[in-house]
């Protein structure tokens, strides 16, 4: 009997994030896979270009753009980055593209953050989840979440969703937006950052990708993923304030303060309407990127100065983001991931952090 | 301005990116001080031509040969640099002047049969290196040439970050069609600009990150003539500080990417930073402040009024052809060079 030729392409949509592209550049070409970049603009090209692939342009949130994207793929990885609204809708979009373009199995990248940022001692995949944390990306990914075990009742497409934690690496932000801290002298951390850090290096992710898009029995299942070694804030930042020439003094000690729903959740809701998601199809990305700033800068809105005010120093300051991470007293565990998918990450804490900072000096032109 | 001359009739071809962004407003402005005409846009792409023809009151053609068929004395080319050369030598055929966009080719061996067909017709060719025309830009020339703070010793340029152009299409991106990544993009301008205030490298090493595409990221460290060192980073991946840092015998100059009319100067003995706007000069008496000089688009205009005043004059323009081809050639001996960077 004649079989059809297995098809090795792989999509990955959102190629051009920080995930996305260590994803496409992580596995393109092994075990004979080509990656099939699928990116929303022809500018988001310009990295993934360093290699000739065979990319697609599409929308996220266009699903007839989408599926003509996917087709051919028995295999999609998502890490495409949206706002809540945007969230929610692309895990829609998502399954029904696969589902239409054949696509047998979608990787969905969820997030630790399904759980709280300061995830409770004893959490596991199979606690529990709620949408009513403080921060809206959380209750986004866990909606987008629900829909995707919704849709995948009818069986037309497996779903594995993977839910990192902190993912560092080269192109991180918690490696850029930490050294910008501190280099503008505004770091600061709580309890002298003895809060867990439930870090994952980006290439210990793209492992757990893998394996999500190949091992049977992985469909329907969620996995939380991390690095093998339980590390803290502290762990985390100190080396960076060090690379940086900067002591342990450099990160101000801030006290506990109450955890305030995000003031952007209003605007968050917004954008999970669907005025605003017929809307937003019409609105450039850039105006969305200023919406956006604008919205991420509302909490804490720099005081006026006079003629007669003389510069202060910038006061030390956390985002709510990062209060609550801080907070955090329980290392997720990968045991179901290590159990079903055979997931051990491959790149060591010590290792990975030394990467991301090689390629922050790098990136800042000292290399 | 009230030229004395008629406006230059002008096609412009190509209705991309460059010409929406930086084209049509300088046009539209020409048109309103009667220096031009726009009498035809061409682009294959009708959604791309017409709205940009109806703002310019110019035909809307489909080919060049139906625009040059309009008769036109200048054809600015904005087009894919695949498509250059044949765009320019149509347009010397057809006895006109041409203002062609960096790079001046997709290759050292088009742009030479470009400035050889410029020659053969006695038509002007220009080079779309338009940052010569940055005041910050020319008083860096001036530095260096006349030594105002001693002689370069060395400089350090930091450009691009991550990529925002609005390319309409993935032909950026694609090696048949652009056949070189953030040097060939961004670093053809800076290459130019030290080939002008410095002359002819005596030596240079390049690295790059480009696998079997079109590189993000890119080193080039060169020396020249008499001694000067520089060290120039390119990035169309990551955020660079974007600016150049120019270290003299007895100061140093911050030049930030495209401020056209700033420079920062910090004198060795002052210790303090002037952070200057650039502005037409004071007499040596009292007087009201000056007009500031062009900023970034006003540098573009000047550009086009150059061209259309060395079409006049019979002259040279500012920014010759042959300079754009030596800019290219330079990038493409940087290829031929290349060693890779670490990848990221």
């Amino acid at each position: 009997m004649k079989t059809e030729p297995r098809s090795l392409d792989w999509a990955v949509i959102g190629a051009s994030g920080f995930i996305g592209l260590r994803a496409v550049e992580g596995l393109h070409g092994r075990d004979g896979v080509n990656i099939r970049p699928v990116v929303r603009a022809a500018s988001s090209l310009a990295v993934l270009a360093r290699r000739r692939l065979d990319w697609r342009i599409a929308d996220p949130r266009d699903l007839p753009a989408l599926a003509e994207a996917l087709r051919g793929c028995p295999v999609c990885i998502h890490a495409a980055l949206g706002d809540p609204g945007q969230i929610e809708q692309m895990a829609t979009v998502a399954y029904l593209a696969c589902a239409a373009a054949g696509v047998r199995r979608l990787v969905w990248l969820s997030s630790a953050s399904v759980h709280g940022q300061d995830a409770a001692p004893g959490t596991d995949e199979s606690s529990p989840l709620h949408d009513r944390h403080p921060l809206a990306y959380n209750n986004a990914k866990v909606r987008a979440e629900r829909r995707l075990e919704h849709l995948a009742r009818d069986g037309r497409v497996e779903v594995v969703r993977l839910r990192p934690g902190v993912v560092y690496g080269p192109r991180s932000r918690w490696i850029t937006d930490a050294a910008a801290d501190l280099r503008a002298g505004r770091a600061g951390w709580l309890e002298q950052g003895r809060g867990v850090c439930n870090a994952i290096h980006v290439d210990n992710l793209v492992h757990a990708i893998r394996l999500a898009a190949i091992i049977p029995g992985a469909a329907g299942q969620a996995f939380l993923v991390g690095d093998a070694e339980t590390v803290t804030w502290r762990d985390f930042l100190l080396p960076l304030a060090a690379h940086l020439g900067l002591p342990a003094s450099a990160f101000a000690e801030l006290p506990p303060s109450e955890i305030i729903p995000e003031r952007a959740a209003p605007l968050a809701a917004l954008t999970r309407t669907r005025v605003y998601q017929r809307l937003g199809d019409a609105v450039p990305d850039r105006a969305k990127r200023l919406v956006k700033g604008l919205a991420a800068a509302w909490p804490a809105p720099a005081p006026a100065r006079d003629a007669w005010t003389l510069p202060s120093p910038p006061a030390a300051r956390l985002t709510l983001e990062q209060t609550l991470l801080q907070r955090c007293a329980w290392k997720l565990p990968h045991a179901k991931a290590a159990r079903l998918l055979g997931y051990a990450p491959p790149v060591p804490f010590a290792a990975g952090l030394a990467a991301s900072l090689e390629w922050l000096d790098f990136a800042e032109g000292r290399k | 301005m009230n030229p004395p001359h008629a406006p230059v009739p002008l096609a412009l071809v190509g209705c991309g990116a460059v010409s929406r962004l930086f084209y049509r407003p300088a046009l539209r402005e020409l048109k309103r001080h009667g220096l031009v005409d726009v009498i035809a846009v061409v682009d294959p792409r009708t959604e791309a031509r017409d709205p940009l023809a109806r703002e310019l009151g110019a035909a809307a053609c489909a080919t060049l040969d139906e625009a040059l068929a309009l008769r036109p004395a200048l054809v600015a080319i904005a087009t894919p640099p695949a498509l250059h050369r044949a765009q320019a030598e149509a347009s010397f055929a057809a006895a006109c002047a041409v203002l062609c966009e960096k790079p001046l080719a997709a290759n050292g061996v088009d742009a030479d049969a470009i400035v050889a067909a410029a020659a053969r017709s006695g038509r002007l060719l220009a080079a779309g290196h338009y940052k010569r025309f940055f005041p910050a830009h020319r008083a860096l020339k001036t530095l260096i040439e006349r030594q105002t703070f001693g002689p370069l010793l060395e400089a350090t340029l930091f450009e691009g970050g991550k990529f925002s152009w609005p390319a309409a299409t993935d032909s950026f991106f694609r090696r048949e069609q652009t056949p070189g990544g953030v040097l060939l993009d961004i670093g053809v301008h800076a290459l130019d600009l030290l080939r002008w205030w410095l002359g002819d490298p005596t030596d240079f090493a390049y690295a790059d990150d480009a696998l079997d595409g079109l590189e993000a990221n890119a080193r080039l460290e060169a020396t020249f003539a008499d001694g000067a060192r520089v060290r120039l980073r390119l990035s169309r991946d990551w955020r660079t500080e974007n600016v150049y840092v120019f270290r003299f015998a007895r100061a140093v100059v911050h030049c930030r990417v495209n401020a056209s009319n700033q420079l920062e100067i910090t004198l060795d003995d002052l210790p303090l930073t002037l952070a200057a706007e650039l502005r037409h000069p004071l007499p040596a008496e009292p007087a009201p402040p000056t007009r500031a000089l062009e900023t970034n688009p006003q540098a573009f205009i000047a550009q086009l009024i150059d061209v259309c005043a060395a079409l006049r004059e019979n002259r040279a323009p500012f920014v010759p052809g042959a300079e754009g081809a030596l800019a290219l050639r330079w990038v493409e001996a940087c290829y031929a060079r290349r060693t890779a960077l670490p990848l990221h």
